[in-house]
């Protein structure tokens, strides 16, 4: 069976109740002043974050859990199906746009026509496979399926994604053509360590090391006496180089970047949460 | 009009040149047979070296988030990866975050398992696609039986012979993520303190993981179908890796050969308006 | 070592606290009237002269939020747009917004209309203006690449966080002459940015945008207690860099400062320290 009827007839009533409490809510928010309207809102708000910062403060067990734990888990699980809901939003409003476009014959309507023929034969032959591969109303994998799926994901899907990054490879080259001028300080600085790690991360870099002379492998001595000539020499090598503004220099970078975006984040959690934040009230 | 002097045509090439060039370039470095020995850089060893400490009836977890967009530089990583661990005999399972990369990882799994007759059940499982991180990294650590219920096949996980003695992630010994999106951050927040932890992820990615690489949350790295090509040097086996090592590198000189062009025409230019 | 509770490491779960206190405490000096100063975000100043162009040649704005998820950077890219559109609405220009997430496509929808309506101009406003196109990457990144061609954009705006996709809406933005401005918290897309459009704006200037278009004491206000707490971090990385050379680094406040389990030691530490 597809269900426990127990668990759908309660499943039902759940949502049943969720509908008739949002349909009273709604009437009920209408009548409030704008003001009172933004304090219910601003309440609501700061309930439900204090619920996860009071779950991420209060002391856990041995268990690693304390008494908001549990519920925090099931509060996760609401956000997926949110999430899940809005997703049938926007198909809603994506496949009614291009609708609209192919039955008024707007400008490049056939575009939209193609978009609603390639949604609507994925889509199918997606929910029949998923629906065979789990044995659903008595559905079975046919040959017919197995082709259909194959050609639409494995030949035609996989293919187009593999080619829109692809795509980047092109662009990046089109891009560092154009960008990486010597007009200022700035700038030069950009092409040249550019270029030096591209160089120093292949292969081709080790090659050209090597026949420039320099050492190709750091002694016990060269570690103990860093300022002797080989090391130096030793250092110059472009993987060297290379491995050096990757770990020396961008790693730190990264490091202060991120503090700041994190502390940004914070701030503005703590604005959302307390109401503070009026951008797109 | 002024017609444009040489230089200038030169700063301003039409692109679809420059992608002629490129493409006809990458088909080349392809088609090439030549093979230069990497210079294995610190994070790929201690990759292999990790996986090469690991002893048969191991546990291991691969998580396999990427898919179509990123086959080029994940699936040579994922290959090596799993045929590294099938040489050590080490029990593995697979898990995805991304629905896409579900199908795409368990079906490269059936086909490489084959040839190290490794037993889908037995010997690995793939644990399907799980919605939400956060949630089954947690689930996991706990308990796995209760987080994942059933492998891809809809085989219950407590039947299968490949989890005998493994209650939750606490049990296994690694995690090897592979991916083109930020699911390391997840693995290092929410995993048992015992689990290690290595890092396979796109060339771009790479550069947010040297803080890990650095604090020893994770214990080594490869870097997209380049790292992916290293790893297979020390495996000692040709992959994918090998086979875009040359498509790589000729383009990083093609670019860099381009970009002094560039140059070169802008001060030729200026000098030529100068006098 | 995870942090999924304050007592797995009471000192971050202190810092937080900390973090949170000079936040508020700015904020409520800048609703007293202190005079914050913000420095100048050439990419910000730039936003005005972007629509301008766009008005001028009769083409459309893009709005990309990429692929972030509803969250603090949606919510911050969300208000970034609805200034713009704000401003758009001034002269009619048309607008497009386009979303990976179905979410940030609901509150989009509601953020836009709203902008028309504070501008007084609700008529301007047309539903099908904000898009959700797919939520997969390189599915969302051909459908805004080929709207971008087929309208020609003048002006593409582009905040939130991006991934691989963001060199092709950048670069298809070069292709068809318009100006470009980029924000994003992702780090490893900012050289792409850099490359590719005409002004971008890196890690936390992002969430300094708000404040910056705006100047509003709780938003300036906001900037300087995050300043404030950098400073605190910097002060800390010298100071425990400076006592670990000096003390090693097993002493207490070094382990509390770069390890997850130092909060223990520091504690007893401390306690001997003051018994005596």
């Amino acid at each position: 069976m597809l269900f426990d009827t127990t668990q759908l007839v309660v499943a039902l009533l759940w949502i049943a109740g969720a509908f008739a409490l949002a349909i009273a809510l709604i009437p009920l928010l209408g009548t409030l002043p704008p003001r009172g309207r933004f304090a219910l809102i601003s309440f609501v708000t700061f309930i439900a974050g204090l619920f996860f910062a009071a779950e991420f403060f209060l002391p856990v067990g041995e268990d690693n859990k304390n008494i908001l734990t549990d519920p925090f888990q099931k509060m996760q699980g609401s956000l997926q199906v949110i999430t899940a809901l809005s997703l049938g939003l926007g198909t809603y409003g994506l496949v009614r746009m291009h609708l609209r476009n192919a039955i008024q014959r707007r400008p490049q309507w056939g575009y939209s026509l193609v978009l609603l023929v390639a949604f609507v034969v994925m889509a199918f032959f997606s929910v029949w496979n998923t629906m065979a591969e789990k044995g659903l109303f008595g559905l079975k994998r046919t040959p017919l399926l197995e082709n259909a799926f194959t050609l639409l994901f494995d030949y035609t899907l996989i293919q187009l994604d593999a080619t829109m990054f692809s795509l980047i490879a092109f662009y990046i080259f089109s891009a560092a053509y154009r960008a990486f001028r010597i007009r200022s300080i700035e700038a030069s600085i950009l092409m040249f360590t550019a270029m030096l790690v591209m160089i120093g991360i292949v292969p081709l870099g080790k090659l050209i090391s090597d026949s420039i002379g320099l050492p190709a492998v750091q002694t016990a001595e060269m570690r103990t006496n860093p300022f002797m000539l080989e090391n130096i020499l030793y250092n110059l090598r472009l993987p060297q180089i290379a491995s050096w503004i990757q770990e020396t220099l961008n790693a730190p970078v990264q490091r202060a970047i991120e503090f700041g975006v994190g502390i940004g984040a914070l701030a503005m959690a703590i604005r959302l949460w307390l109401s503070l934040e009026r951008g797109i009230n | 009009m002024e017609a444009r002097s040489i230089w200038e045509r030169m700063m301003q090439i039409d692109r679809r040149i420059l992608y002629a060039i490129l493409a006809v370039n990458i088909i080349a470095a392809l088609m090439a047979r030549v093979a230069i020995e990497p210079d294995i850089p610190p994070p790929v060893k201690r990759f292999y070296d990790t996986i090469e400490a690991l002893q048969p009836g191991d546990m291991v977890m691969v998580s396999s988030t990427w898919s179509a967009g990123t086959l080029a530089e994940n699936q040579p990583q994922f290959e090596a990866v799993l045929k590294h661990l099938m040489r050590k005999r080490v029990r593995f399972t697979i898990i995805s975050f991304a629905p896409p990369a579900r199908d795409i990882s368990h079906r490269l799994a059936r086909r490489l398992t084959e040839d190290f007759g490794y037993v889908e059940g037995k010997d690995w499982a793939h644990f399907g696609y799980a919605p939400d991180i956060i949630i089954a990294v947690k689930g996991m650590s706990e308990d796995i039986v209760q987080a994942i219920r059933q492998d891809v096949r809809r085989v219950p996980i407590a039947e299968l012979e490949v989890m005998k003695g493994v209650k939750s992630l606490k049990d296994y010994k690694l995690v090897v993520d592979v991916t083109p999106s930020d699911t390391l951050t997840y693995w290092i927040s929410y995993r048992p303190p015992n689990l290690k932890i290595l890092y396979c992820p796109t060339s771009v990615m790479a550069a947010e993981a040297y803080t890990f690489l650095d604090s020893g949350q994770i214990l080594g790295m490869i870097t997209g179908a380049k790292g992916a090509y290293e790893y297979e040097r020390l495996l000692g086996i040709v992959g994918l890796g090998t086979r875009f090592i040359n498509a790589i590198q000729f383009s990083h000189v093609l670019i860099i050969v381009f970009i002094l062009l560039g140059n070169f025409a802008m001060f030729m230019q200026r000098r030529t308006s100068a006098s | 070592m995870s942090y999924q509770h304050a007592e797995d490491n009471w000192f971050a779960a202190i810092l937080i606290g900390f973090i949170a206190l000079a936040v508020l405490v700015n904020i409520w000096r800048a609703r007293r009237g202190k005079e914050l100063y913000i420095r100048r975000i050439p990419g910000l100043d730039a936003i005005d002269e972007a629509i301008g162009r766009s008005t001028e040649l009769g083409r459309p704005v893009t709005m990309i939020p990429g692929l972030t998820a509803f969250g603090v950077e949606a919510v911050q890219a969300l208000t970034i747009f609805k200034y713009i559109t704000k401003q758009i609405a001034r002269f009619a220009t048309p607008m497009r917004l386009l979303t990976a997430n179905a979410t940030v496509y609901a509150v989009a929808q509601e953020a836009i209309a709203d902008a028309y309506n504070e501008a007084g101009r609700p008529d301007l406003y047309d539903p099908d203006s904000v898009r959700f196109l797919s939520s997969e990457q390189f599915a969302f990144a051909s459908g805004v690449a080929g709207l971008m061609q087929r309208e020609r954009v003048a002006a593409n705006f582009m905040f939130g966080i991006f991934y691989a996709e963001s060199l092709i809406f950048a670069e298809t933005g070069n292709i068809v002459g318009a100006v470009q401005i980029a924000g994003t918290v992702s780090f490893t897309q900012v050289p792409f940015f850099v490359a590719a459009c005409d002004y971008t704006i890196i890690g936390d200037e992002f969430y300094a945008t708000s404040a910056y278009i705006s100047r509003e004491p709780v938003l300036l206000g906001s900037m300087v207690g995050q300043d404030l707490a950098k400073i605190s971090f910097a002060s800390m990385i010298v100071g425990g860099s400076l006592i670990s050379t000096f003390l090693g680094t097993d002493h207490p406040i070094v382990q509390l400062l770069g390890k997850p389990q130092g909060w223990q030691p520091f504690v007893e530490w401390l306690s001997q320290v003051l018994g005596r």
